[in-house]
């Protein structure tokens, strides 16, 4: 099975005017066909980063990928030029943010955008080459081949329509007919958020980035979404990429999970040995710190001090400052990621 | 405190050296001891539309004085004008800008409307009603334009306590026991002053050029008193024969609220970067 | 355990007029009945968490009973005296009850010194001397885990944990009997909500406070508190202990709710059993009858006429739902 994503050695870093910042520091992670794989951390960790960096939406002011490769179907993405990005971003590889209602364009109706998505995945099934640019409206010389559609005005093609309600049902969103014709900030965020799934999935993506997808929603929305896109990853055959911060919903939906510290993977493993048998001395500590259990029974026991400054990062491991079992070596040499047995790796001296 | 940038530091000195030369003329004067080389009320009809010398920096007006001088002699009506005019501004606008934005309501209603009738009076009518009410002179210009000067600060005052007033330490301040004038005092003004103050400074120049275009139509300080923008109506006529008498002011005037302009936007760029 | 009572309300309720169109002189008002008759109860060092999903009128709630704001109608009680009937010492009031609130960005002063923001309620309320207040100030600092010299920093040199602490420190520094959580934590990362979950317990037991939760979090409210309130669109659709609640909960919204909120543990896929249908109802307009009724998968057409009221179904434990049994 050949592996959709394969990200290889990589490293991102932002300048500041306080210093530059190791965002991402030589990660490596390899993501199967219809798997889902949740991404770990707290803030500061770099998993915003990393979920950016696969679709090329890093600011290009400030951020510079120092090394690696991020082969998507064997295609290096760190290498492609913008333009060239632009025709897997919002097609094959569809990405949804954390705020649903800054990613709706919030001038054309929520129909027009759906089927402005499956305009696009039809083009380029049969070859076109497609920026994502079009997902904006505006048609740039390269797309002059589009022009002979029907312009996308106020009527959406009959043919069109009926696979836009097709895929606001697929979302759960009752009344469909009705939301076609409302404009995003019409919606409430739940909706809106699978509105944007909805897009995302009409492209039929091989890979779906989200990130923190549901962290602004309900619990209850919250739950009906993270279903959702588990049920629609075996209908569409999509893998997930889930970036969030929340161990709870990554043991719910997640294959595999990577827990990530201070621009670094502390551990890679199928989400079953994770969570019962901890190998990373951060990721026993993050359990440690969901809260279960009543008042007065389970004491929490938090992780002592805070997360490194990134612009000077202790020699060392990085978690070594904080960490219960560090010795000697942790604070002078950097581990690396070792694999263990069962198809996990985690990146410490207790296991090397 | 502000952005060390080529132009900002050109700027700090303008503006430096136009505050100081106004504070000792003035200290000076009342000492009565004469800092600019020459009287610049004192005419000397010998070297009448003399050009620009080594002994007469600047040259001379129709009359013989010493135009440098008049220049130096006229720096502190601007700066009092400026400053005044400024700080009173900011303190009414401040104060009506921010009980409006944090009480909201009538109040704000009320308030906002009155500033916009303040804020639709052009400054030279109302000037000019002043001169004919109280006749010319500085203080009633300054006068004038304090009247109609405060509203673009109220405005901002009053965007910028919105933005505070929903604050979590406004809330809490209510929890410490603080009404309103408590609450606007001690979190809301201090929170908003920053902005204010860059736009201050950029605003003192503004207030220059005004006034140079008021003493321009004669309703300030009237001749043989020195003030810029006097002197430069006062000698349109020799623009062929002796430009350098109405040019010169202008640039002084010019040089004097760009240095403004470029000192407040070092400030603003040093503000943004924290 | 003492069974002072140190708040109770009693129907409380807030409503907010809206304007019907836009015609300012307009008679017309429409009301968002934020708070629709809220009556719960709050002992001396005990935690009642009241949870609920965006717009079920819980931050309403603490900011009525804090009388942030004045409650449109209903009763509350605090240590004892009515205090929502008309002129009330708002400076006496707060030495009792004080807030802590959800964002720690905004909760402090950024141009205030931290000492300076701690003090502020004992110079506002307590009329003590400077000396007196410096070392409270000490003590507040101490009490959450700070070093002295915090009060001398500036919250922009602060983490948002720091900042957190600072306010929960601002908070007790009047030594009040009862501290509104408003989701003190939902804006901290995990380990550092685990340290301050921790201090707030620490500091109930020393300090015999009571606390007010508000969350959205169950498992938060579940590790933190002795009763759970759990509101749905203004009202309270059950009210019980909380290991009651939790392992038993019997209004078809709370069971929707609980079973929503994930679990860590891979091998209890509960989230994928959930199934809850529709949105949260309009505040204004809310649906008649039961405010759940029309996503309820147990509902008749008593449901869509009529209201239901608490009932005690068992010891302490209060539903509002007609056909209760249905759930058990």
């Amino acid at each position: 099975m050949e592996d959709l994503l394969s990200i290889e050695g990589f490293s991102v870093k932002y300048t500041t005017s306080s210093g530059t910042v190791t965002a991402l520091d030589n990660v490596s992670l390899d993501l199967h066909p219809n798997e889902l794989l949740a991404i770990v951390g707290e803030s500061g960790c770099g998993k915003s980063t990393l979920g950016l960096s696969i679709i090329g939406l890093l600011p290009p002011s400030t951020a510079t990928v120092s090394s690696g490769s991020v082969l998507y179907k064997g295609k290096d993405l760190v290498k492609l030029d913008s333009n060239k990005i632009r025709e897997y971003r919002g097609t094959e590889i569809a990405m949804i943010f954390q705020e649903p209602l800054t990613s709706l364009s919030p001038v054309y109706k929520v129909g027009e955008q759906i089927a402005e998505a499956i305009m696009i995945r039809e083009l380029r099934k049969k070859g076109h080459k497609v920026h994502s640019d079009l997902m904006q409206h505006t048609y740039t010389k390269q797309t002059q081949k589009i022009s002979r559609l029907p312009r996308l005005s106020r009527k959406i093609p009959t043919e069109l329509k009926n696979e836009v309600i097709d895929y606001l049902k697929l979302v759960r969103i009752a009344d469909a007919e009705q939301v076609l014709d409302r404009y995003p900030f019409e919606l409430s965020g739940g909706m809106t958020q699978r509105v944007m799934i909805a897009m995302a999935l009409s492209q039929e993506p091989a890979l779906l980035v989200a990130d923190e997808p549901t962290t602004a929603l309900d619990v209850t929305t919250q739950a009906q979404v993270l279903k959702l896109m588990k049920e629609l990853m075996h209908k569409v055959e999509t893998s997930i990429l889930l970036v969030t911060h929340d161990l709870a919903v990554a043991s719910q939906v997640a294959d595999r999970v990577i827990v990530m510290y201070a621009g670094e993977i502390a551990e890679n493993a199928d989400v079953y040995s994770l969570f019962s048998k901890p190998l990373h001395p951060y990721t026993s500590g993050l359990l440690a710190c969901v809260p279960t259990g009543y008042k007065d029974t389970k004491e929490l026991t938090p992780i002592a001090g805070t997360i490194p400054d990134l612009r000077n990062p202790p020699t060392g491991c990085k978690f070594a400052p904080r960490c219960p079992r560090a010795m000697d070596v942790c604070t002078t040499t950097r581990p690396h990621l070792t694999s263990q047995e069962d198809n996990r790796s985690v990146s410490c001296f207790l296991y090397e | 405190m502000f952005k060390k940038t080529p132009e900002s530091i050109v700027g700090f000195i303008v503006v430096v050296s136009f505050i100081v030369t106004g504070i000792i003329v003035t200290v000076f004067d009342l000492l009565g001891i004469r800092v600019t080389p020459y009287n610049p009320i004192q005419q000397n009809v010998g070297v009448a539309l003399s050009g620009p010398s080594w002994d007469h920096l600047f040259g001379c007006d129709f009359l013989g004085r010493d135009v440098f001088s008049r220049v130096i002699a006229s720096v502190p009506n601007d700066v009092a004008v400026s400053f005044s005019v400024v700080f009173v501004a900011i303190i009414v606008g401040a104060l009506l800008g921010s009980l409006a934005g944090f009480k909201g309501g009538l109040l704000d209603e009320l308030l906002m409307r009155f500033t916009d009738v303040i804020f639709s009076l052009p400054v030279l009518v109302i000037a000019m009603v002043i001169a004919v009410a109280l006749g010319p002179g500085l203080t009633h210009m300054m006068i004038a334009m304090i009247v109609i000067w405060w509203p673009p600060y109220a405005r901002m005052a009053r965007g910028e306590s919105l933005r505070v007033a929903h604050q979590n330490f406004i809330e809490a301040a209510k929890f410490a026991g603080q009404r309103t004038l408590g609450i606007l005092f001690k979190h809301v003004l201090p929170n908003i002053s920053i902005t204010m103050l860059v736009y201050a400074t950029l605003d003192v120049g503004t207030v220059i050029l005004v006034y140079a275009g008021l003493s321009y139509l004669g309703l300030s300080v009237r001749p043989p008193l020195p003030d810029l923008g006097e002197m430069i109506s006062n000698s349109q006529d020799y623009l062929i024969t002796a430009p350098w008498l109405p040019i010169i002011p202008g640039i002084v005037i010019a040089v004097i609220v760009i240095g403004f302009s470029v000192l407040g936007d070092g400030i603003r760029d040093a503000l943004e970067a924290r | 355990m003492s069974s002072e009572t140190i708040l109770s309300t009693e129907n409380v309720t807030k409503y907010f007029p809206v304007r019907k169109g836009l015609n300012p002189f307009s008679k017309e008002k429409r009301f968002i009945r934020a708070v629709d008759g809220v009556s719960i109860t709050i002992r001396k060092g005990m935690t009642v968490a009241v949870v609920g999903e965006s717009g079920c009128g819980k931050t309403t709630l603490a900011r009525t009973v804090a009388l942030m704001t004045p409650p449109t109608g209903g009763k509350i009680v605090f240590s004892g005296r009515d205090i929502s009937s008309g002129r009330i010492d708002r400076t006496e009031l707060y030495k009792e009850m004080q807030m802590v609130f959800q964002d720690p960005e905004s909760s402090l002063d950024p141009r205030m010194k931290v000492g300076q923001s701690i003090a502020e309620p004992l110079h506002g309320l307590m009329g003590w001397k400077k000396d007196e207040i410096d070392e409270a100030v000490k003590r507040s600092l101490k009490a959450v885990g700070m070093s002295e010299d915090y009060a001398q920093r500036l919250p922009r040199q602060l983490s948002g944990g720091q900042k957190q602490r600072v306010a929960i420190a601002r908070a007790i520094s009047t030594q009040p009997s009862l501290v509104i959580l408003d989701e003190p934590t939902s804006a901290l990362d995990a380990s550092v909500q685990a340290q301050i979950l921790k201090l707030l317990l620490d500091l109930q037991k020393e300090f015999k406070l009571s606390y007010m939760l508000i969350t959205h979090n169950i498992a938060v409210a579940q590790y933190m508190s002795d009763y759970i309130a759990v509101m749905y669109a203004g009202n309270v659709v059950e009210y019980g202990p909380t290991k009651t609640v939790i392992t038993k909960p019997r209004h078809p919204y709370t069971i929707a709710l609980i079973s929503s909120a994930p679990i860590p543990d891979p091998t209890k896929k509960n989230l994928l059993q959930v199934e809850i249908k529709g949105e949260v109802p309009s505040a204004i307009t809310p649906p008649p009858g039961c405010r759940f009724n029309p996503r309820c998968p147990y509902a008749e057409s008593l449901c869509s006429e009529q209201n239901p009221a608490l009932e005690e179904i068992s010891p302490q434990h209060f539903v509002a739902c007609h056909f209760v049994q249905k759930t058990a």
